[in-house]
C-alpha cells in the first residue's frame, strides 16, 4: 500500500493471479519422475462464500460447468463448507492435468461472476513414496505456490520437509519467497 | 452478470481524513515555525528521541500492561487458523497473536508495521462472540495493522506532544533567546503551543474516529460480511453495560487501538472520543451490507 493509501485508509483486495496455476502441470512431471511424489487424485479450491443472492446460484452453475468440461473424463465435483465458514469445491480425478483444468475452470467461473477477490487458495493433494500425505497450496493473491506437510499431532507441520521440497522444486514452480506467507490450512477436506 | 466492484468505496470518509491530516499539518507547521524562531529546538529534539523510544520499545510494554500473553497455535488453534485465513485474504504477513485473560470483551492491535505487529483478543471476547463475529473483529484489527494506524497516530500526535510539553515546561526553558530581539519571547511560544495543543487534540480525536471507520470498512471488505461485525459490535456494547465499573482498567493511551473504547458509557461528548458512537459504526456497516447485496 502506498503512502497515500495508508494515510487515507484506502483498501483494495488483491485480484487473483491465476496465470501461474498451470505451472503445476509441468511441475507434476518432475514430481513423478524425480521426487517420487504421486498425485492423490484430489484438488480443492477454497473461497469466501458471500451471502449475496447470486452467489449460491453462481456456485451451482459453476459445478455444472465443471461437470460439463469433464464429461469425457470422470471428474467428481463436490462442494462443502469447512470449520471456519469458508467454502471448498473439491475435485476428484485420477488424471492430474484434468484436475488443474478443472480448478482453473472453477476459479474462472468465480471471477467471471465478479467474486474473484474472494478466492483464497487452490490445494493439490499428493503422496510421497512412503504414502505420507502432503499438499501444494497455490495462493491466488500472490500467484505463488508453497508446500504444506502436516505432521502428526494437532496443528503441527513438518517444516523441514517443506523447505526441502522448496529446494527440490523451486526451479520449476513459482514458490512463495516469503516464508511467513506459507499459511497452513488446517482441516483441508481433501 | 459481473458485479460492479464498488463495494466498500467511501470517498467521503477518505476526503474527511485527508482534510484532517492536512489541517494537522498546517497547525504543526505553525508550531515548528514558532519553535525555530525561538530557542525551543532542543526540546523538540528531546521529544523526538522520546517518540523514537516509544515507537521501538512500546510493544512488549503495552502487551504487559494489558495482561496479554503471546499464544502458540497449539494453545489457541481456532484463533490462529482464523487469523491465518484472514491474512491470506488480506494479503498480510501473519502477526503475532496474544490473548489477555479478562472477562471484558475487547481486541486490539499494536506494532509499528505489518511485519512487527501483534493482535490480541481477550478471553471475554472469544467467549462472547460467534466465530463469524470474532472473525469480523479480528479483521478490524488486521486492518489497523495494514493501515499502519499505530504508526500514523503516533507520528500525527508527535507535535501535539511537543506543544503539550512546551505548555507544561515552557517557563523553565523560557529565555533561551532572551537576548535576541527578533525571536518571539517565551510567552508567545507558550501561547501558540496552547492553541496548537487544543486544536490538534480535537483534530487527532477526529482522525482517530475516521480511522476506526476505515478499519470497520476494511474488516467488511476482507471478510465480505459487514453484518457479522455489526452484530459483534452490538453484542460487545451490550456486554460492556453489564460489567461493573471497577473492571474497566484499560489505560488511556491504548484506548485508541481497542475495537471498542473501554469507557464508552462515560463519553461526555463525541468530540473527545477516540471511537465513533456505536450507532454510527453499525449504520456505516449496514450501508456497506446494502452495497454488497444491492450490487448482486
Amino acid at each position: 500500500m502506498g503512502l497515500f493509501d495508508i494515510l487515507t485508509g484506502k483498501r483494495k483486495l488483491a485480484r487473483p493471479a491465476p496465470d501461474r496455476l498451470f505451472a503445476m502441470s509441468t511441475a507434476n512431471i518432475t514430481f513423478e519422475t524425480e521426487l517420487g511424489l504421486r498425485s492423490a487424485g484430489r484438488a480443492g479450491i477454497v473461497f469466501q462464500a458471500l451471502a449475496t443472492a447470486d452467489f449460491d446460484q453462481l456456485v451451482t452453475d459453476m459445478v455444472e460447468v465443471v461437470k460439463g468440461i469433464s464429461d469425457d473424463s470422470d471428474t467428481e465435483v463436490t462442494s462443502q463448507d469447512d470449520d471456519y465458514g469458508y467454502r471448498w469445491i473439491v475435485l476428484r480425478d485420477p488424471d492430474f492435468d484434468d484436475l488443474v483444468v478443472g480448478i482453473n475452470a472453477v476459479s474462472g467461473a468465480i471471477e467471471a461472476g465478479g467474486y474473484g477477490d474472494r478466492l483464497l487458495c487452490a490445494v493439490f493433494a499428493f503422496q510421497n513414496s512412503a504414502g505420507r500425505p502432503l499438499y501444494f497450496i497455490y495462493n491466488y493473491k500472490r500467484g505463488s505456490f508453497y508446500p504444506f506437510v502436516p505432521a502428526g499431532g494437532a496443528q503441527q507441520r513438518d517444516s523441514e520437509s517443506e523447505l526441502r521440497l522448496k529446494a527440490q522444486i523451486g526451479a520449476e514452480l513459482p514458490i512463495e519467497a516469503e516464508l511467513e506467507r506459507w499459511f497452513p490450512l488446517w482441516g483441508i477436506p481433501i | 452478470m459481473p458485479r460492479p466492484t464498488s463495494f466498500g468505496k467511501d470517498t467521503g470518509l477518505q476526503v474527511r481524513m485527508t482534510f484532517t491530516i492536512f489541517l494537522l499539518g498546517l497547525v504543526y507547521a505553525a508550531l515548528i515555525g514558532v519553535i525555530f524562531a525561538s530557542g525551543y529546538t532542543p526540546l523538540l529534539i528531546i521529544v523526538a528521541v522520546m517518540f523514537l523510544v516509544q515507537i521501538f520499545a512500546s510493544d512488549k510494554l503495552a502487551l504487559h500492561a494489558m495482561g496479554a500473553r503471546e499464544v502458540s497455535p497449539q494453545e489457541a488453534p481456532q484463533l490462529h487458523a482464523m487469523v491465518e485465513r484472514l491474512c491470506v485474504q488480506a494479503n498480510l504477513p501473519k502477526p503475532k497473536i496474544a490473548v489477555a485473560n479478562t472477562p471484558m470483551p475487547n481486541a486490539f492491535a499494536i506494532g509499528r508495521s505489518p511485519k512487527n505487529a501483534t493482535v490480541c483478543a481477550t478471553t471475554g471476547i472469544m467467549d462472547l462472540l460467534s466465530p463469524a463475529e470474532l472473525e469480523g473483529v479480528m479483521a478490524h484489527e488486521l486492518t489497523h495493522v495494514q493501515n499502519r494506524d499505530v504508526m500514523v497516530m503516533t507520528i500525527a500526535s508527535f507535535f501535539a506532544a511537543v506543544a503539550s510539553y512546551i505548555v507544561q515546561f515552557g517557563f523553565f526553558f523560557g529565555g533561551g533567546s532572551s537576548d535576541d530581539d527578533d525571536g518571539p519571547g517565551a510567552a508567545v511560544v507558550i501561547l501558540v503551543s496552547l492553541v496548537v495543543y487544543v486544536v490538534s487534540f480535537l483534530l487527532l480525536q477526529a482522525l482517530s474516529r475516521y480511522r476506526e471507520f476505515a478499519a470497520d470498512r476494511g474488516a467488511a471488505i476482507i471478510t465480505g460480511r459487514p453484518s457479522a461485525l455489526a452484530s459483534a459490535l452490538m453484542r460487545i456494547s451490550s456486554g460492556m453495560e453489564r460489567i461493573p465499573q471497577r473492571d474497566l482498567r484499560a489505560s488511556e493511551d491504548m484506548a485508541a487501538f481497542y475495537i471498542f473504547p473501554p469507557h464508552a458509557k462515560n463519553s461526555l461528548m463525541n468530540l473527545f472520543s477516540t471511537h465513533p458512537p456505536m450507532e454510527k459504526r453499525i449504520a456505516a456497516l449496514s450501508r456497506l451490507e446494502s452495497q454488497l447485496q444491492g450490487a448482486a
